[in-house]
């Protein structure tokens, strides 16, 4: 067996072998610790204590923990916002400190969370768990979290918190006014009483010596002029001076500068930075119809309907299948017999009284009087009554015309 | 070691190798013979190898290392295959998610990014070493190609580079959307075939889900199978041509010595063969101590480059996060928008290019894009061919004979350095030069 | 080699530490990574689904496939089976009877308007959902129905299996 040959190399290089592997488990160390450090571990044990001081441990026990989200598939938002912010819809900390208090209820009422999620009102980054990013406090984020201390921060004149009613208008860009909303809604009644539309198109109409404001909230923050600007360079900020003093920011405009007061430039400015193309579904758009338009006769001729002569067959229901066309009604369906003469017809069908067949009908009436419309005897008197009325206009018009000629 | 369950009774068969892995610690010459066949590193490796070119400050192993950065980013891309999802819709929403809510996401797609990153370089380093030292030149054995080699060895830096541009894209943010519209408009420039060249890069005329899932299947599929093939070849090559440029000299400094007559053997694939040695006159680089034994020195030298580098990844991928910019939008051009680092001189030079004569405008998209980059290139990958310099030059640092052009080689580098710096530090908003000390003016916000 | 070799050994020591805590290291970071495959936050629908007003249910079935349930109204009452078969999670589908027939359903009686039939393996469900041919091994799961304190829509709980018995009387 020959011998090995005599290396150089081993002594120095099993230590740094060694060194090496001290290395990687110190690296082992460090990887292990960077998934646990996470404030949201910290707030969770923290509102888990809150919960259990008032209302005890086993309330506390079936908290969830772990990241938390909520899914909104049609906004496609995940807002993992309730990982710290636990208690939003656990009554009971309605004047804890944040993260920790409930939300108000009344809104959450008209928009529940579940389809609406956090960010759609309050802005800030739904994907993040880490207090910064999902404040939007971060490069790359640019819908930062509406919040009173960016309120603040633009020394709003009116309430703190307004600048979260741009968001709310994401949806209620059509109302003329929404509840709640008052800086917008200061902004839309001042946009109608300055008359803006002489000289801007908004929501497709409007003079055209301005550009059209429709999208303005998606004018990118590169493409404004902030030479003129002094202070904060954010395209809220020029909003609000340029309402002041349209002059001062872009030279040789036309537009007239109105003298607005503080809140009313930043209503305004809130109201241009709402109008955006927003990616909503539908049914999240206030105002929008949601019934096939109707012109002035057609509704007209529904309110005749309810209101004639044969009003009661309409408001009962009978009218869906039936015509009862000496009242002047008319069924859109026409699926059963005319009722005019529904007392001779049925006597003729049926082999029975108008009253006998109300009260034990046979055929489709027997579903449809067992299920759809059920009438009290009192109600089927009524009927009676109501077709003997239909039958004897029906016996003096078919006379009329005879006499008539 | 045995497996426990073998039948000690039964003889063994031929060509079956008996135990779980092979032995650092031959018993016998029988044992020490069937490792050659047996051990998986001796397949890499040679059974022996010259002090010299192992030594750390020749290669800096820096080829091994670029070898353990490639493995690091095909490991940390298992994974991130089973999460990310190549859709304009959901690749920016789930590249947030790997960030944000999936355990460890974010150190995963930290370790693919700076593992990538460092292969930029150590493969640039590696490709620089072997400039410097001569390597791709052949000593005075017949059948060397070194020049091969070196032409892999290019290639396979040109595939490492578009494997990172194809990953930059994936994320589908601004950064991702704005690199690929530049470096696809690069493609456009090329007279008369240009635009057809882009519009099959990026699957029709706009950038959007054809250019995703084209680029996606190219890093995640084509690429690396690529370069997992001229890997193997270039190493393969690396042995066949009687491995680093390094033992060369290392054995044509000896004189030729006749050696005496002595008993050998020789491990071979086919059994151990045993006589007397024939009496040559050669240099040899199996000159007694100028070699050592691959297993376990060069394995156990392997083994720390390697382990080294993951040592390093691993702690930088906690400390450094990888960015994300806003969601990729085609309405809004970052200002300034910056190519990733290592194609920053390219976007220096195509600013810079332009030329104008008389009415005539050659875009520098096509100058500093397409033909300065192609020439240099080209020189790079041909020039074992037209570098005359003697045998003696290989496997030297800085040998005098070849000092013309490895200082205009450093020139280059330097240059190129020098443009990437440029690009990096002292360009702002409009490319607009800057001091590093001067602040950039402040970028505008929404609110 | 069968000299003693002491201070190999204790070289060797070295060596070992170095590359088995490194391999240990790597191994830790390898495994632990794959923990990125377990989802942390879900992307599932919500297992309560508001499925509109009472009123707009017709008499009779009503199959909702987003919840792939159906939905049988018999004048104020209502109840929920799922519609998925429990032998493979096919969806079955809905045949009506020539003759509607009164059960016993779990206790309380039930109009069988219907059978179900999977078209995957042939399973064969009753009206109230008992399993009665094919490969199916057990009956269809009924869910809990529910009145919407806020808006009066009815609710479907799909977490909460109920007995057959179990009617929601909308009053």
């Amino acid at each position: 067996m020959e011998q090995r040959t005599s290396s150089p190399y081993p002594r120095i290089d099993r230590l740094v072998m060694a060194i090496v592997g001290v290395v990687l488990v110190l690296g082992t160390v460090l990887f292990m610790w960077s998934d646990r450090a996470h404030d949201w571990r910290y707030y969770q044990m923290e509102f888990r204590q809150m919960v259990a001081g008032q209302f005890g441990e086993d309330k506390a026990a079936i908290l969830p923990s772990g990241v938390q989200q909520i899914w909104v598939a049609e906004l496609s938002r995940a807002d993992r916002c309730v990982t710290c912010h636990q208690a939003v819809s656990y009554p009971g900390f309605e004047s804890a400190e944040q993260p920790y208090r409930t939300h108000p209820k009344l809104p959450l009422q008209q928009h529940p969370v579940e389809d609406y999620g956090c960010t759609s009102c309050h802005g800030g980054q739904g994907w993040a768990i880490d207090t910064a990013a999902a404040h939007g406090e971060v490069a790359h984020w640019e819908e930062p979290l509406l919040s009173r201390s960016l309120g603040e921060s633009y020394t709003l004149a009116g309430n703190k918190n307004a600048l979260m009613q741009m968001n709310c208008n994401t949806c209620h860009r059509y109302d003329r006014q929404t509840p709640g909303a008052t800086a917008i809604n200061l902004a839309k009644s001042l946009v109608n009483e300055k008359g803006c539309r002489a000289c801007h198109v908004i929501n497709g109409f409007g003079g055209t010596i301005g550009p059209d404001l429709t999208d303005v909230g998606e004018k990118p923050p590169e493409q404004y002029e902030f030479g003129r600007l002094s202070g904060q360079r954010t395209a809220f900020a020029w909003h609000v001076a340029h309402f002041k003093d349209p002059r001062a920011l872009s030279e040789g405009t036309v537009m007239p500068n109105f003298n607005f007061s503080t809140e009313q430039a930043q209503s305004l400015a809130m109201l241009m930075l709402s109008w955006r193309r927003a990616d909503v579904p539908a049914r999240y758009v206030s105002g929008t119809p949601r019934v096939d338009p109707r012109s002035a006769e057609e509704l007209a001729a529904e309110a005749a309907l309810k209101t004639g002569p044969g009003g009661w067959f309409v408001q009962t229901g009978c009218f869906v299948c039936h015509s009862i066309s000496a009242l002047g009604v008319k069924s859109p369906a026409q699926i059963g017999p005319d009722l005019s003469n529904a007392v001779e017809d049925v006597q003729s069908r049926f082999g029975v009284t108008i009253d006998a067949f109300l009260a034990n009908p046979t055929g489709t009436m027997s579903v449809v009087l067992s299920r759809q419309i059920i009438l009290t005897p009192e109600q089927k008197q009524e009927a009676v009554a109501k077709l003997r009325e239909a039958f004897a206009e029906y016996q003096r018009q078919r006379a009329a015309p005879a006499t008539g000629k | 070691m045995r497996w426990p369950s073998l039948n000690r009774t039964k003889p063994e068969a031929p060509g079956v190798h008996a135990e779980p892995f092979w032995s650092f610690r031959p018993q016998s010459d029988r044992e020490a013979g069937d490792a050659v066949v047996s051990n998986f590193m001796l397949h890499w490796f040679p059974a022996k190898i010259s002090k010299a070119s192992m030594a750390w400050n020749y290669s800096f192993w820096l080829g091994t290392i670029s070898g353990a950065l490639f493995f690091l980013t095909i490991l940390s891309g298992l994974p991130l295959l089973f999460l990310y999802v190549p859709s304009v819709e959901r690749a920016y929403q789930s590249v947030k998610d790997i960030e944000y809510v999936i355990t460890f996401g974010s150190w995963i797609r930290a370790v693919h990014r700076i593992s990538a990153h460092l292969m930029v370089i150590v493969v640039s380093l590696h490709l620089v070493r072997v400039f410097l030292t001569g390597a791709y030149k052949n000593g005075i054995g017949r059948g060397q190609q070194r020049e091969v080699n070196w032409l892999i060895g290019v290639v396979m830096f040109l595939v490492t580079l578009f494997l990172s541009f194809t990953g930059y894209l994936l994320p589908w943010d601004q950064l991702a959307f704005w690199a690929v519209t530049v470096g696809t408009n690069i493609a456009s420039s090329i007279p008369a075939v240009g635009p057809a060249v882009r519009e099959l890069m990026i699957g029709g005329r706009n950038i959007d889900q054809a250019t995703l899932i084209r680029f996606y299947v190219l890093h995640v599929v084509f690429l690396p199978g690529l370069l997992g093939v001229l890997f193997a070849y270039h190493m393969w090559r690396v042995r066949k041509d009687g491995g680093l440029a390094r033992a060369d000299a290392e054995s044509a400094l000896e004189t030729p010595q006749a050696t005496k007559p002595v008993k050998s053997k020789t491990y071979t694939l086919l059994g151990v063969a045993r006589g007397t040695a024939p009496t040559v006159t050669a240099r040899s680089i199996e000159a007694q101590g100028a070699t050592v034994n691959a297993v376990p020195d060069l394995v156990r030298r392997a083994a720390i480059a390697t382990l080294g580098t993951i040592a390093v990844v691993s702690i930088m991928s906690v400390f450094i996060a990888s960015p994300l910019e806003e969601p990729a939008n085609a309405l809004i051009t970052p200002n300034p928008a910056k190519a990733p680092w290592y194609f920053l001189w390219l976007q220096e030079i195509v600013t810079d290019t332009t030329i104008r004569i008389g009415s005539f405008t050659l875009n520098g998209a096509f100058i500093g894009g397409v033909i300065l980059p192609g020439i240099l290139v080209g020189v790079l990958m041909f020039w074992p061919w037209l570098d005359k310099s003697s045998h003696l030059a290989a496997g030297a640092w800085m040998p005098r004979e070849r000092r013309t052009q490895n200082i205009t080689f450093l020139v280059i580098i330097l240059f190129v350095l020098a443009l990437t710096f440029v690009g990096m530090a002292l360009r702002g908003p409009y490319w607009n030069f800057y001091w590093p000390w001067e602040a950039w003016p402040a970028i505008p916000g929404r609110i | 080699m069968s000299e003693p070799k002491p201070p190999t050994d204790r070289r060797d020591f070295l060596l070992k530490l170095g590359a088995g805590a490194g391999v240990a290291a790597i191994t830790v970071q390898a495994g632990a990574s794959l923990r990125s495959l377990v989802p942390n936050v879900s992307y599932d629908a919500p297992t309560t689904v508001k499925l509109g007003l009472p009123a707009e249910f017709p008499d009779g079935l009503k199959f909702l496939p987003d919840e792939r349930v159906l939905v049988f109204r018999e004048g104020k009452t209502f109840h929920a089976i799922s519609a998925v078969c429990t032998h493979l999670g096919c969806t079955v589908r809905a045949e009506a009877l020539a003759s509607p027939q009164t059960a016993d359903a779990g206790g309380a009686s039930l109009r069988l308007t219907h059978r179900f039939l999977c078209p995957c393996h042939g399973s064969e469900y009753k009206g109230d959902g008992t399993n009665v041919a094919g490969p199916a091994p057990k009956p269809l799961a009924w869910f809990r129905l529910l009145i919407a304190p806020d808006d009066g829509q009815l609710v479907i709980d799909l977490a909460d299996e109920v007995d057959r018995d179990f009617r929601l009387t909308v009053g």
